[in-house]
């Protein structure tokens, strides 16, 4: 969606009933808020009517101690004011601030409750911005925005009360200019904001053009592009420096605009007061305190104007929030899971299909183009307990898939998958992927100690636990050397692991974790020799003594299985152990002679 | 302040801006201050009109009287109209030249500061992250900016109005001005405290909202990891501690942020407070009169601002200063790798010999990365690299175009010492493609052509077709003119790095580097690339750093690079014969491709 789109959509007031229902927890202190904003309102314009009966009363008529009470009186109210705007400035944001805990949590736990097949369409660098700028985008309305808002009428409602109070005519002649007053600012917002859209547009350009060079500068560097690359960003920089400039223009407008206007009914407040005078109407307090209250009433305009912005572009958010929120896609779990502590570990899919993106169900004309999409046909296998399986077969024959479905990531269309003979459905997945241990090639670290990213934040797994693991895992010959041990932070500046050392930290991972299961994805990416032993032997220890699917690209682990299934394009061709399958004569027996005659060749 | 005093050769530069923009402020500030003047006139006239026209009210002349106290009055409003007016328009053009003048200091500051990081050698990057870089061409360049603008300009106008509205307060009345500006000196130094406090905790707010946005991504990023683990409990966990903290922290400065208008509202109302009560003492003394108060509450109003923003004038220059000196580190950086005394600028052009004199690389840190590294290669010949990770391989091929010198020993291209060779002449005799694929969001074809602004469409078209990229891209609904970047999106991996690879190819170049250049493409492709380079051979000598034996098995010489030495040294058929890590690796790498290439 554009951004133009975003603005112009105004206010619904559907969306801001749901977004305000997030202030309910709060109710109680809303109504403080309210309370003291209001009085707060009441305070201020409550002022220059005191200075007029000071001055009237008794500086006119000489009265010194009515004067004395006076002051007195207004420095209380003054007081009063102060503190209690500094209460309800506090007290709304700390409102504002629960609610934007509660909301972003809330959001947080959806979006981390859902199936991969949402990560898969959403990317990640979108869902972030839900969980952080977007719900940012509302701290406004739930913070100061409607208190605020409420406030601010208020306060204009007692200015103008105040006035007519008065003297009813001037009050008429002062708010003469609040149309234009109101015309003034909002023109302003408005083009403030387009204009503020063209400088958000040359500040990402801007951005954009420098982390796109900075990070590849040695690119430029090595074919010599210094001077084109520098006139472009001459360019660029240029183009920055004209939008800002015509920012300054309407800035500059607009302050003295706003000025001239409130010198306008300053004027004809002395005008108009004047002739009133003349005629007896009119006392010099009066006239002092309508000097305060042409000025005063400019504030709450402003804010006004200001807070109808923020609740335009925290409607855009609140969109996207709730949409993501409406759109449930975690996995249907059962009502009464079946308990398991640990596995036997038998394993076995039965005729299963599977596709991905199945949101809505083909209809008929598209049901033949989706033919194509599946990804697994009808596969069906059984690994018994303490069995190894090895998978092998091209990139996108569908290994990998097979993994995810045990792990139930995705729920599979047709068919079934079985642990210790029970659909997994019915486990809890809490329970399923606790005796089920997955290695990825893909080795994702998290910032943090070793350790942690060892034991993932189970308090359970303790220093001994790991350091044995790892001892086990031959992976203490690095962590010894680093530093700081187990305690090295892994994301630091010039801290790289290799790509072995990431794979030895995944099987640590997976030995302290110590599951029923284990489920491997072996690395394709060629390490070196010394690491590559290493994870041979370290491999082997793993899998002892477990059931353990193995997507396979080592011969020494193929050779190894107890089963080796043969995927091509989503349906095993082949299985069978590595003597049955040579036996057969297929595509298990190309591969492995062209390996023999190298190796007789070599 | 020091660091500052590097702007003053802008202030010069745009003195024709800053000088008439300083005199507006000046202006601006001083017709302000004469409103308050009129208003008194008025205010004190008013009743000496009322007891006049009183007495007079039935009588003959009370009309042309009235008329006549009624063009005064209209005057007194149309002055200060068009007092607010000039006071207006001076302002605007105070704007207009002098945060103009601003933006046009913050556009060379910018300029510069890309030029120079332009310059800057390998080891600049390593020592300063990205982001840092960015940092400081933005939001630092914003910082001084502001000192160098809106501050200016603040100060200027605070001191204009602060010592004039003084000076006729006094005129007035000594002892009312000493009263009423009792407040101002608290409400600087209150402002100036709670502005810096309001930067010093949105500052850790702005750090919190960064860890808790790292944590999401890290969360989100590994959520395969996170599920499998059953670990979703733990990480929101995390996550409610960080967002616990980042809220905690948004308090603190709200707890501030909520001081400000209370000291405002405070600081002001005093001085308002103390005018009535002293002035109206005063009043009924007869020293001052009852117009002289509305004057000084209007005075009072009129300096609130000013005497605040010499609060934040302050933080701001502090906050510049620090920009500044963060800014300048980065100016004064020296490049490593720069052309120099030794440069030899007659040299235009070189050939694509290669010779390695016992070249040592070690980093700072004493680390040695390539030891005694000695080879010679002729023209046209093929070099490759084989050896683990971490073994210095891309150390090695990174000193042919010097995108670092070597800290012992002697590079020789084209015979002549690189260190001779001015930088343009040898990068360009270099057509370089690293490991890592860099593309810049931009089509395909701009892409290609980076390699060579003047190419013409058949010499990319050619160095698409000899990447064996050509068919890839006319399959695209844009052809050439699609754009690359836009992540996972129409251009694949492997279209990437052949992307990469035409780049270099389209500088026709004398020496072409492949630093692990051909991870992305599968073995076929990978054939079909290097054989195209194979019929050039001759024309151009060719480098290539693999991981995959079958790159570099036609080499006319590998190395075999272990820990930053050499090895083994040999053809392909000598170094299979020899038992060690080669032989190790070609063995190793057979099944892998075996069974890629099966199905």
């Amino acid at each position: 969606m554009s951004d133009k789109e975003k603005d112009s959509q105004g206010l619904d007031g559907k969306l801001l009933r749901r977004i305000i229902r997030f202030l309910l927890p709060y109710k109680y202190w809303v109504a403080l808020a309210f309370v003291t904003v209001i009085t707060a309102a009441f305070l201020g314009p409550l002022r220059p009517k005191l200075v007029q009966l000071a001055i009237d009363e008794h500086v006119v008529q000489g009265d010194m101690d009515g004067l004395q009470r006076m002051v007195s009186l207004l420095f209380i109210v003054l007081f009063a004011e102060g503190v209690l705007s500094f209460f309800n400035t506090y007290l709304t944001q700390w409102i504002g601030q629960q609610a934007i805990y509660d909301l972003r949590h809330k959001v947080y736990r959806h979006i981390q409750k859902q199936s991969l097949s949402f990560f898969d369409r959403n990317p990640i660098g979108r869902l972030i911005t839900r969980v952080t700028s977007d719900v940012e985008s509302l701290s406004n309305v739930l913070s100061a925005g409607v208190v605020t808002i409420l406030g601010d009428l208020f306060k204009l409602i007692f200015i103008a009360y105040f006035m007519f109070t008065l003297n009813w005519v001037l009050a008429l002649v002062t708010l003469a200019v609040l149309p234009i007053m109101i015309r003034v600012t909002f023109w302003f917002r408005a083009v403030v904001r387009d204009q503020y859209r063209e400088t958000r547009k040359q500040v990402a350009r801007l951005n954009s053009f420098l982390q796109e060079h900075v990070t590849g500068m040695q690119i430029v560097q090595l074919f010599g592009r210094e001077k084109a690359e520098m006139a472009r960003f001459e360019e660029i920089n240029n183009d920055h420096r004209a939008a800002q400039i015509k920012t300054i223009f309407y800035f500059a407008l607009f302050w003295p605009a706003i000025d001239i206007v409130a010198s306008t009914a300053l004027g004809l407040v002395i005008w108009i007061g004047g002739l009133r005078a003349l005629g007896g109407t009119l006392t010099l307090g009066v006239l002092i305190a309508f000097i305060q209250y042409a000025r005063q009433f400019f504030e709450p305009i402003r804010n006004l104007s200001d807070q109808y912005n923020t609740l335009q572009s925290a409607m855009a958010g609140a969109e996207r929030i709730f949409g993501l929120l409406d759109h449930q896609q975690s996995l249907p779990e059962s009502g009464s899971p079946v308990a398991i502590e640990r596995a036997k570990g038998k394993i076995e899919f039965r005729n299963v299909w599977f596709r991905y993106d199945s949101a809505e169900p083909p209809s008929d004309e598209e049901s033949e183009h989706r033919e194509e999409s599946w990804v697994l046909k009808n596969v069906s296998f059984v690994v018994n307990p303490g069995e190894s399986c090895a998978i092998v077969g091209a990139t996108g024959a569908g290994k990998t898939t097979i993994i995810s479905l045990l792990l139930r990531f995705y729920d599979i269309q047709k068919g079934q998958i079985l642990l210790d003979d029970i659909d997994i459905k019915e486990y809890a997945l809490q329970d399923l992927r606790h005796v089920i241990g997955l290695v990825l090639q893909d080795v994702f670290l998290f910032s943090g100690s070793i350790e942690k990213n060892i034991t993932l934040g189970n308090e359970s797994i303790t220093r001994e636990m790991v350091v044995e693991a790892a001892r086990l895992i031959e992976a203490d010959r690095f962590i010894d050397r680093l530093p700081d041990g187990y305690d090295q932070n892994v994301r630091e500046r010039g801290m790289v692991l290799s790509f072995g050392q990431r794979q030895l930290l995944s099987f640590v991972r997976a030995v302290v974790y110590n599951p029923s299961i284990l489920v491997l994805d072996e690395a394709t990416s060629s390490v070196d020799t010394a690491s590559e032993e290493v994870i041979q032997r370290a491999l082997e220890k793993l899998l002892e003594g477990r059931t353990s699917i193995v997507i396979a690209h080592r011969l020494s682990t193929i050779q190894h299985a107890d089963n080796i299934l043969v995927m091509h394009k989503g349906q095993i061709h082949e299985q069978g152990n590595h003597q049955q399958l040579l036996a057969i004569d297929g595509l298990y027996r190309k591969l492995y002679e062209l390996q023999y005659k190298e190796q007789e060749a070599a | 302040m020091r660091p500052l005093a590097h702007l003053n050769k802008f202030y010069w530069k745009y003195r024709w801006l800053f000088i008439p923009g300083l005199l507006c402020a000046v202006g601006s500030a001083i017709f302000s201050l004469m409103v308050p003047m009129i208003v008194r006139q008025a205010v004190d006239n008013i009743p000496i009109f009322v007891r006049v026209y009183a007495p007079l009210s039935d009588s003959s002349v009370a009309e042309s009287l009235h008329g006549s106290f009624f063009t005064t009055l209209l005057l007194y409003g149309l002055i200060i109209i068009s007092l607010s007016l000039f006071s207006g328009v001076f302002s605007f053009l105070m704007r207009q030249t002098i945060v103009v003048a601003s933006r046009h200091i913050e556009y060379d500051l910018r300029n510069r500061l890309y030029d120079h990081i332009q310059g800057m050698s390998r080891r600049f990057y390593i020592d300063n992250s990205t982001g840092d870089i960015i940092t400081r061409a933005t939001s630092d360049i914003e910082q001084v900016r502001r000192y160098i603008g809106p501050a200016i300009m603040y100060l200027t106008r605070a001191l204009v109005i602060v010592v004039t509205a003084i000076t006729v307060m006094f005129i007035i009345s000594p002892r009312l001005t000493l009263f009423a500006i009792i407040p101002m000196p608290f409400l600087a130094v209150a402002v100036f405290f709670v502005a810096h406090l309001v930067h010093k905790r949105s500052d850790e707010l702005q750090k919190q909202y960064s860890s808790l946005t790292t944590l999401v991504q890290e969360a989100l990023s590994g959520i395969r990891v996170v599920k499998a683990y059953t670990r979703e409990e733990h990480e929101a966990k995390s996550f409610s501690r960080e967002s616990d903290e980042y809220r905690r922290r948004m308090l603190d400065l709200a707890a501030v942020e909520a001081a400000f208008r209370p000291v405002f509202i405070l600081l002001i109302g005093m001085s308002t407070i103390i005018v009535v009560w002293v002035g109206g003492r005063l009043a009924m003394e007869g020293a001052i009169s009852i117009g002289n108060i509305a004057e000084y509450i209007i005075y009072v109003a009129l300096m609130t601002w000013p005497v605040a923003a010499v609060g934040f004038v302050i933080t701001m220059v502090q906050r510049a200063s620090a920009s500044m000196s963060r800014l300048q580190e980065i100016l004064d950086s020296e490049p490593d790798v720069t052309d120099g005394s030794q440069t030899d600028t007659s040299i235009d052009r070189v050939d694509g010999r290669i010779r390695f004199s016992d070249v040592n690389f070690s980093y700072k840190d004493g680390q040695n990365v390539l030891s005694d590294i000695r080879f010679e290669l002729d023209a046209g010949q093929m070099l490759a690299i084989v050896g683990r990770t971490g073994a210095g391989k891309s150390t090695l091929v990174s000193l042919i175009p010097r995108l670092m010198d070597p800290t012992g020993g002697t590079v020789y291209i084209g015979g002549k010492d690189a260190r001779t060779i001015p930088i343009a002449v040898l990068r360009k005799a270099i057509g370089y493609v690293p490991q890592e694929v860099f593309l810049f969001n931009e089509s395909i074809d701009n892409n290609i052509r980076f390699g060579d602004i003047e190419a013409t469409e058949s010499t990319v078209e050619a160095a698409a077709r000899n990447a064996v990229l050509f068919d890839n891209i006319m399959e695209l609904p844009e052809k050439f003119e699609t754009m690359v970047g836009e992540r996972g999106v129409t251009v694949s991996g492997g279209q990437k790095q052949r992307t990469s690879i035409a780049r270099a190819l389209v500088r026709a170049p004398e020496i072409l580097i492949f630093d692990d250049a051909l991870s992305a493409v599968d073995t076929d492709t990978e054939r079909r690339i290097l054989r195209n380079l194979k019929t050039q051979q001759g024309e151009r000598t060719l480098v290539i750093v693999s991981h995959r034996i079958s790159a570099v098995q036609d080499a006319d010489l590998i190395l075999v690079l272990d820990d930053g030495n050499v090895v083994q040294r040999g053809t392909h058929d000598d170094l299979v014969r020899e038992e060690g890590l080669y032989a190790n690796l070609y063995r190793q790498q057979q099944l892998e491709e075996e069974i890629e290439a099966i199905a």
